[in-house]
């Protein structure tokens, strides 16, 4: 009969061979990972194309988006023209205690004012200042990435996304 | 002791004790009568314990209760609910877009697999079908998500019979396929990737290449557990006819899954049930063992993560081009009907019954989920075994509270 080497140590010969190839494994503050650009961290506010729509809050499963706004009068632009009514934006929230992330709101806007950022660092000791108001969403515009190419095979995009 | 008072009965002090009574046995057993003669007069009685509602072998809040005499379990009774969150009922108030992102977190360990039949039921009654390109990537996120719950379990299933290392190589290989699915869906657990007629987007620049990478490192993986722990000994001591549950017994419970193939059934509503997805068009088997024990359980779910992996190479190989999205109105109505459908999830068969009264939302919607079944057969098979192999059937057994609870 052959012999046959105990399953023990063929298991041990393999965590021998894991242990000479390193960690895996990132020490968090000090080094980072870089989330996919898809990933859903923060939602970005572009406050100049937003509307007060309200499309987005009334799409929310959780309905975590908060929206105030009114009307105001601006004057003709040509001469002899009637004056106009635009939207103004008092209240932007989003309560992301209560977000679950699922980037609905983001799909949703059609005037392009609301992006997603794999920034996720806002974590909070207070779960009151997870209520992120229109100044600090629109602080996370910068990180908003490129939009990136698709993979060969996808048909080209019809709309352009600006 | 007063002389006038005589002991009911007999003590180790009395004259009249005898450890070991007259009539004739053979040596080895008198060791066994003198346990058996301690019990009666300790009168040992059944104790009922609860393992859980927070028991680390239950991945979540499930309460045992057993009765035990000693080690040995009489009769357990699972006890759900601890984590009821009302989905059936939260789908009647919400839209249908807004129904994708609740039926993520029905079963958190393979999000994309639970969006694939709800949408597909409400495609049927739309009476519109997703463009190939969109049915190749749902087939492909479907079995990466499979490939990263089979390997939690795979290292999972180590750490309940007292190995640690497996537990730690299941999720530093797993979280390769995570990576994928995050950064194709934007989502780690929760991809919410599914519309109705289509998919959110296609797949980044990139994506099938560093897919075919990570498929070598979970072929590479199922051959380092192969070695690791189903060549193990001490694992084979534990598991082997362990937990077995007959393959007809196990289907009128209405188990399914790998656990019904590993008791010899061979259904995989892949390839037996209504065609889905892009699996007509791929070459694959299905494994079945014929013990129907924890092992047969472990080895059934490696060779299907070994399968899964070789069938998305496949679908990266055919991945055809084209549009991923159906022409469909951007406000969605599905049309009065109902409609029933079923799809093989990671544990086993998971079907959505959606009625539909016309609306923006669906009127209800019933889940059947795969792991509420499987833990039904749990009174039948805890019955009269130990306390330590309890560990090893509720992990074997691999079920997600969520999915219980729903």
């Amino acid at each position: 009969m052959a012999f046959k080497l105990p399953g023990l140590i063929g298991g041990l010969g393999i965590t021998f061979k894991t242990m000479l190839q390193g960690a895996v494994t990132v020490q968090y503050p000090h080094e980072k990972e870089q989330p996919p650009a898809r990933s859903r961290g923060v939602i970005a506010l572009h406050e100049d194309n937003c509307t007060s729509c309200m499309l987005c809050s009334r799409a929310c499963p959780d309905w975590c988006i908060y929206i105030e706004g009114h009307k105001e009068e601006r004057p003709a632009r040509r001469e002899g023209g009637r004056p106009r009514a635009v939207n103004l934006l008092d209240r932007f929230d989003i309560d992301y205690a209560l977000c679950m992330y699922c980037g609905i709101c983001v799909e949703v806007c059609p005037f392009d004012a609301l992006f997603w950022s794999p920034e996720y660092e806002y974590s909070e000791p207070n779960i009151a200042s997870l209520l992120h108001n229109k100044d600090r969403l629109g602080e996370w515009f910068h990180t908003v990435p490129e939009v990136e190419p698709l993979e060969v095979g996808a048909a080209p995009v019809a709309k352009a996304k600006k | 002791m007063s002389s006038t008072e005589q002991p009911v009965t007999p003590t180790n002090d009395s004259p009249d004790f005898k450890a070991v009574p007259d009539f004739e046995v053979a040596p080895g057993m008198q060791r066994h009568l003198a346990d058996a003669r301690v019990n009666v007069e300790l009168d040992t009685g059944d104790m009922i314990i609860n393992l859980g509602p927070q028991h680390p072998a239950t991945h979540g809040t499930l309460r045992l209760v057993v009765r035990l005499d000693g080690e040995r379990v009489i009769a357990a009774d699972p006890v759900i609910g601890y984590m009821h969150r009302g989905y059936e009922k939260l789908t009647e108030f919400r839209t249908y877009p807004q129904v994708t992102t609740l039926i993520n977190r029905i079963d958190w360990l393979s999000s994309f697999a639970n969006e694939v039949p709800f949408v597909h039921a409400a495609e049927q009654l739309m009476e519109i079908e997703a463009p190939p390109r969109a049915q190749y990537i749902r087939t492909a996120l479907t079995e990466l998500s499979r490939i990263a719950t089979f390997l939690l379990f795979l290292g999972e299933m180590g750490l309940q019979v007292g190995a640690l290392t497996p537990a730690f190589y299941g999720f530093r290989d797993r979280e390769h396929v995570l990576n994928l699915i995050e950064s194709a869906t934007g989502g780690r657990f929760h991809p919410n990737f599914n519309r109705i007629g289509g998919l959110k987007d296609d797949l980044p620049w990139g994506w099938i290449a560093e897919t075919r990478n990570v498929m070598k490192i979970v072929l590479d993986a199922c051959d380092v557990f192969e070695d690791l722990v189903l060549g193990n000994e001490i694992f084979q001591a534990r598991t082997r006819s362990v937990g077995i549950i007959p393959g007809e017994l196990g289907a009128s419970y209405g188990v399914s899954g790998s656990n019904l193939r590993a008791s010899g059934v061979d259904w995989d509503l892949r390839r037996d049930g209504a065609p889905y997805l892009a699996y007509p068009e791929l070459d694959f088997e299905v494994f079945t063992h014929p013990d129907g024990d924890s092992f047969a359980r472990y080895w059934v779910r490696l060779q299907e993560t070994r399968e899964s992996a070789r069938m998305v190479l496949q679908l990266l190989d055919k991945m055809p081009s084209g549009p991923i999205m159906a022409k469909v109105a951007r406000i969605i109505k599905v049309p009065a009907g109902e409609s029933w459908v079923e799809t093989e999830n990671p544990l086993g068969q998971m079907g959505y019954y959606v009625v539909s009264k016309g609306g923006t939302g669906p009127f209800r919607v019933k889940i059947r989920s795969a792991s509420f079944s499987n833990v039904s057969i749990l009174p039948w098979m805890l019955r009269g075994v130990y306390v330590p192999d309890v560990v090893t059937i509720l992990a074997s057994l691999y079920f997600i509270l969520g999915d219980i609870d729903r």
